[in-house]
């Protein structure tokens, strides 16, 4: 398993973009449906991200899971992560992405959270893995990594 | 959650996305982001001007890790950006950058000083380098002089160059 992380950030954060990022989503649904953001998503996943997408398609979880610690953890989620023998377990119990909207708008966009299901399952697109994601409540979610049947 | 910090790789994949719907649809976004940003920068600049501006881009400069020069005077505030972090990540990046990213900056300030009266001269220099000049004037003459020294003047909806 490597130790590699391409996406690492330092620095400070600004959370506003969190609320660009909903404005984008009812922007691109609005005109083009959900269909065309799903694409976009599916590029962030297997383009933006492809150094993740093309480990996990190698067979290696590890900066996945990397990468959730790194980024949960720089904008101060209430999260942790489970790493088992037969699946891999993000529980978030406090996204401050979708909260840091709510403050912003009052309601996010009903697709805000297809940002996470989207790029997931395109990052898992053609690996040995299927990552699911359940919204457990407003801000709240679990992400799982299991092998495919 | 796409994390706040890849913010921009988003915004590249939906810019190539709407550049491949047609310029109007790119600059009907541009206008939807001013939107959204109005409710960061619009009182700010209603009630303290100049000095408001400098406000937020302090504010923005720490949060978005900006090595960027301010400057004001009575007359006019100048933002120098020396390494600009959302063209530096785009261009890092995994996936292939929009030529035309630096244009989404002044397209969504650009309509917010014209709602306030103010006026943009936004110098990109050059699409493929992280560093840009844009200065806000009170008054227009000033502002209209000012374009003679740019290297490559920005438009933004409504105000094309």
């Amino acid at each position: 398993m490597s130790e590699h992380l391409r996406y690492a950030e330092g620095g400070e954060v600004h959370l506003d973009f969190h609320g660009a990022t909903n404005t984008t989503i009812d922007f691109i649904i609005s005109r083009y449906g959900v269909e065309a953001m799903d694409a976009i998503f599916r590029r962030v996943g297997k383009d933006v991200y492809r150094s993740i997408h093309d480990d996990l398609v190698a067979g290696d979880t590890g900066q996945l899971v990397r990468h959730w610690r790194h980024f949960f953890t720089r904008e101060n989620c209430d999260y942790d992560i489970d790493v088992g023998a037969d699946e891999i377990v993000l529980t978030v119990r406090h996204c401050t992405a979708w909260h840091h909207v709510a403050k912003l708008v009052g309601t996010p966009s009903p697709h805000f959270c297809d940002q996470t299901s989207r790029t997931n399952e395109a990052l898992a697109e053609g690996s040995p893995y299927a990552i699911d994601t359940e919204i457990t409540g407003p801000g709240s979610c679990r992400q799982v990594i299991r092998r495919r049947a | 959650m796409i994390p706040s910090d890849h913010f921009t790789r988003f915004y590249n994949e939906v810019f190539k996305f709407l550049e491949s719907q047609g310029e109007d649809q790119l600059q009907a976004y541009f206008l939807a982001i001013s939107k959204n940003q109005e409710k960061h920068i619009l009182e700010l600049i209603e009630t303290k001007g100049l000095e408001g501006m400098e406000e937020y881009w302090t504010h923005i400069k720490i949060e978005e890790n900006c090595d960027m020069d301010i400057d004001r005077n009575e007359d006019r505030l100048e933002l120098r950006m020396n390494v600009c972090p959302s063209l530096s990540k785009v261009m890092d990046n995994d996936a292939e950058p929009m030529g035309r990213y630096c244009d989404h900056c002044a397209g969504w300030i650009g309509p917010i000083f014209d709602k306030t009266g103010y006026h943009l001269v936004y110098d990109v220099i050059d699409r493929k380098k992280p560093q840009c000049v844009m200065r806000v004037f009170k008054d227009a003459a000033k502002a209209k002089e000012a374009e003679k020294d740019v290297k490559l003047l920005m438009g933004w909806p409504g105000h094309k160059v």
